[in-house]
């Protein structure tokens, strides 16, 4: 009887000081989407470069490494790397004890694996700089470049899926369709449903690395009418709300027991001139493209639009990446940009021609036409396009005179530069020989510091050339309710959605 | 008779076929899909790759002759967007589109007929003026509105009713109200202008001469034959409210057809569309064809006159 009881204390104790001090995860929290969410999202190898599909994805994968709360690139199933002097080769060491849902380990060849599988639209710009990819023993993974190139970990972590780790034996084994039914990750949180259009299921996964989440089962419903969305919040049906604007978004936050979460995203907008390279064009002229920008107050269209919580950084570059360089500040000044139109020869203003804006944004272009034609007769004729069309029309070089243009693509300030401002970018119609030659510098340039310093130059050009007329970095305005305790909402800075879901916790 | 239905057979399947290939071209002139399918920006060697997947390469004939090749089949193809079989797809909002428009058609009825039926025997008094306010409503105000009313007096002020989504009998309630009006208005006008007409002929003047009560002309009588359109219409309609609840069903977050059909077309998912277009003509085509086989059964003037 005593040896029983020394057991049975022994066990006690043994259970007090080996397990882990966590508590089970318990709880539903249910979020009413926007979207219809796409089962390519389950997917990292098809997962566009856009900030919508991570919504999913930081749920049910992980990758080596992601941005995180306390940084934009955190070492997660790679438990560290490094690069080679030459710039040529990169290697990984995978975290150990990493377990997928389906209890497999996580192993290098996985890594690999998700690499060459991967073929969203960043697998051709990837996959023809990387020379090979190497298993080194279970736990490391060597990638070897053709060229040396700073902005692998930025593509391979950031701006693709290809550093997203599937298991490769689970994908072979169901299929690649059988996959995006059922899919597995490494992820805070497994699959359990999906109903296309309707909802999304997920339930805690308590062996992740990281920690267990708090949160047993997460819910995504697809609500596609706003005020619809705002009524299921306050009734409690859901927790969480994405995407309430204009004068709902002040009702939710009149609402008692409802708070409003704006989250500042990655995406900042612009009005592109696209003319300016013409001669001919008044917007050739830089005092003309420095009048614009000095009459476009950005804090009113604030206030209109989004009730403030838009970040007006006077710049194409968010905020949050890599290398941004935070350009002066352009203060609203009308009779200095009457004066600099008088200097141009346009004291009248003149007929500016077509403004292409994405009807999404229509609101906040229209805005932007009405000062330009009110302070300094700047006439436009705005054109409304659907979204998808816009950008197809964007990319396909069929615009003239101004664009409203925006981004919400992961990278870093080279990799935005790239796609807007230096020659050959797919959303460029012009280019300064100045700017292409220090793009070109800096892609060669291996020395952090030094790069960072070409980088920064290079937006110092864009804002002294007055390029382009920045309106804000969009605050995306979202909404919780009451039973929610963190919501996951504005933890990663840039990130629109609720993430890390393993931080997510309801009330006690 | 058996040359009849081979006819009315023949028309079905012309009707289907000009169907097919209408849905077909017109889906396609709505754009691109694979700029929904990529980020901006994605360059013209992945959206052709894209394109050759989805089987969009290949010339308009060809991928007719395959549609209707795979439809025979009984394949419907594939969702671009969600990368399910669309017949899946269809199948699974199908119940919850049945059980909205069986609600929404129990409304309609409940509340059309009695309402005609008023209205017809109270002509130019205030239930017929009631009833001619209450129509003119259910078919002007937009469905959308309706529904937003709904759920903001219901389910946020009065708390009574869930906003959105699917389940219960609960959820059912508004949006069947807010689809049905339409039709109840349809109904209603229907049945009064049927029962006028019943009402005025001149059995049902024989009937009244005969000292038969009021009521008993009314319902025995007239409405017997008065309901022959009605339920005409309430079958086509039936069959409109299954397929094409869009804007109901988009603001309630019901899971139905109809918001299978609004995102099919928000995303360029032409399988999507085509299916959902097509087996919504195909069931408005065969309850056509039902309809003219009972009335040619019923009245040999029309099987004879074919």
């Amino acid at each position: 009887m005593p040896i029983a009881r020394a057991l049975v204390a022994a066990l006690a104790l043994w259970t007090v000081t080996v397990t882990p001090a966590y508590a089970a995860p318990e709880g539903q929290l249910t979020w009413g989407v926007h979207i219809t969410l796409a089962p390519t999202w389950f997917d990292p190898a098809e997962t566009p470069n856009l900030i919508t599909p991570y919504m999913v994805m930081y749920a049910l994968h992980d990758s080596m490494v992601k941005a995180m709360p306390e940084h934009p690139m955190v070492p997660s199933l790679a438990e560290s790397w490094k690069a080679s002097p030459d710039g040529k080769t990169y290697e990984f060491t995978l975290r150990k004890n990493v377990k997928f849902h389906d209890g497999s380990p996580l192993t290098a060849e996985d890594v690999k694996y998700s690499f060459e599988r991967y073929r969203g639209t960043a697998a051709k710009s990837l996959k023809e700089r990387v020379a090979s990819v190497e298993t080194v023993g279970a736990n490391q993974v060597r990638f070897k470049l053709k060229n040396p190139w700073p902005d692998f970990l930025t593509f391979y972590a950031l701006s693709s899926g290809a550093g997203w780790i599937v298991p490769k034996k689970y994908v072979e084994k169901v299929g690649e369709d059988g996959y995006k039914k059922a899919p597995v990750g490494a992820g805070p949180y497994k699959f359990v449903s999906f109903n296309p259009g309707v909802e999304l299921v997920f339930e805690a996964f308590d062996q992740y690395w990281r920690k267990s989440p708090s949160v047993k089962r997460l819910v995504f419903k697809m609500i596609p009418d706003e005020t619809t969305r705002l009524a299921a919040l306050k009734r409690g049906e859901i927790d969480i709300v994405y995407s309430i604007r204009g004068e709902l978004a002040e009702e939710l936050q009149r609402t008692p027991g409802l708070t409003l979460k704006p989250t500042i995203i990655q995406a900042p907008q612009w009005v592109a001139m696209l003319d300016q390279w013409d001669p001919k064009s008044p917007w050739h002229d830089r005092r003309v493209r420095l009048a614009a920008n000095l009459v476009v107050d950005r804090n009113a269209i604030n206030q209109a639009v989004t009730l403030g919580h838009s970040r007006i950084t006077h710049s194409l570059i968010p905020s949050t990446f890599d290398f941004s360089w935070k350009p002066p500040a352009y203060k609203v000044d009308v009779a200095q940009a009457k004066k600099l139109m008088a200097e141009a020869g346009y004291a009248n203003g003149f007929d500016a021609g077509d403004y292409y804006m994405d009807i999404s944004y229509a609101n906040v272009q229209e805005i932007v036409a009405g000062m330009l034609q009110q302070q300094l007769g700047i006439k436009t004729r705005m054109k409304n396009v659907e979204r998808a069309a816009y950008w197809s029309g964007y990319t396909d070089k069929k615009y003239k005179n101004l664009a409203y243009t925006a981004s919400g693509a992961f990278g870093n300030a080279a990799t935005r530069l790239e796609s807007f401002v230096v020659k050959g970018g797919p959303f460029v119609y012009g280019s300064y020989p100045d700017i292409d030659g220090l793009f070109a510098e800096q892609a060669a340039e291996l020395d952090r510091k030094k790069r960072e310093a070409i980088l920064h130059k290079i937006q110092q050009l864009v804002h002294e050339k007055a390029m382009i007329i920045p309106i804000w970095e969009l605050g995306f305005l979202n909404g919780q309710g009451q039973r929610v305790q963190e919501s996951g909402l504005g933890l990663i800075p840039g990130h629109a959605y609720s993430a890390p879901y393993e931080d997510v916790r309801l009330k006690k | 008779m058996k040359k009849f239905i081979l006819q009315r057979l023949t028309y079905s399947l012309i009707s289907l076929f000009l169907l097919s290939l209408t849905i077909f071209l017109f889906v396609r002139l709505t754009g691109d899909p694979t700029v929904l399918l990529v980020e901006p920006g994605a360059s013209k060697e992945d959206m052709a790759m894209i394109r050759e997947q989805l089987g969009l390469d290949r010339s308009l004939a060809v991928q007719y002759a395959s549609f209707v090749k795979d439809i025979v089949r009984g394949d419907f193809g594939k969702s671009f967007y969600y990368r399910t079989p669309v017949l899946e797809l269809y199948l699974s909002r199908l119940p919850s589109s049945l059980f909205l428009a069986a609600a929404a058609m129990v409304f309609s009825l409940v509340i059309g007929i009695p309402s005609g039926i008023i209205a017809a025997v109270k002509v130019g008094k205030f239930w017929d003026n009631f009833g001619k306010v209450f129509a003119l409503l259910g078919l002007s105000m937009p469905q959308f509105w309706v529904g937003l009313l709904l759920i903001l007096f219901f389910s946020v002020y009065l708390g009574w009713l869930p906003s959105s989504g699917s389940g219960t009998i609960w959820h059912v309630i508004m949006p069947a109200f807010a689809l049905g009006w339409f039709f109840a208005a349809a109904h209603m006008r229907i049945t009064r202008s049927s029962m006028l007409e019943v009402l005025g002929s001149e059995y049902v003047k024989l009937a009244r001469l005969k000292g038969l009560p009021e009521k008993r002309v009314i319902v025995k009588h007239a409405l017997k034959n008065a309901l022959i359109p009605v339920l005409t219409l309430a079958g086509i309609n039936l069959v409109l409210m299954v397929n094409v609840a869009v804007v109901v069903e988009t603001v309630f977050a019901w899971p139905g057809i109809g918001r299978l059909l609004y995102e099919g077309i928000a995303f360029r998912d032409f399988p999507v569309v085509q299916t959902t277009v097509l087996l919504s003509g195909s069931m408005i085509v065969v309850v056509n064809l039902v309809v003219d086989v009972l009335y040619a059964v019923i009245d040999p003037r029309i099987r004879l006159g074919a």
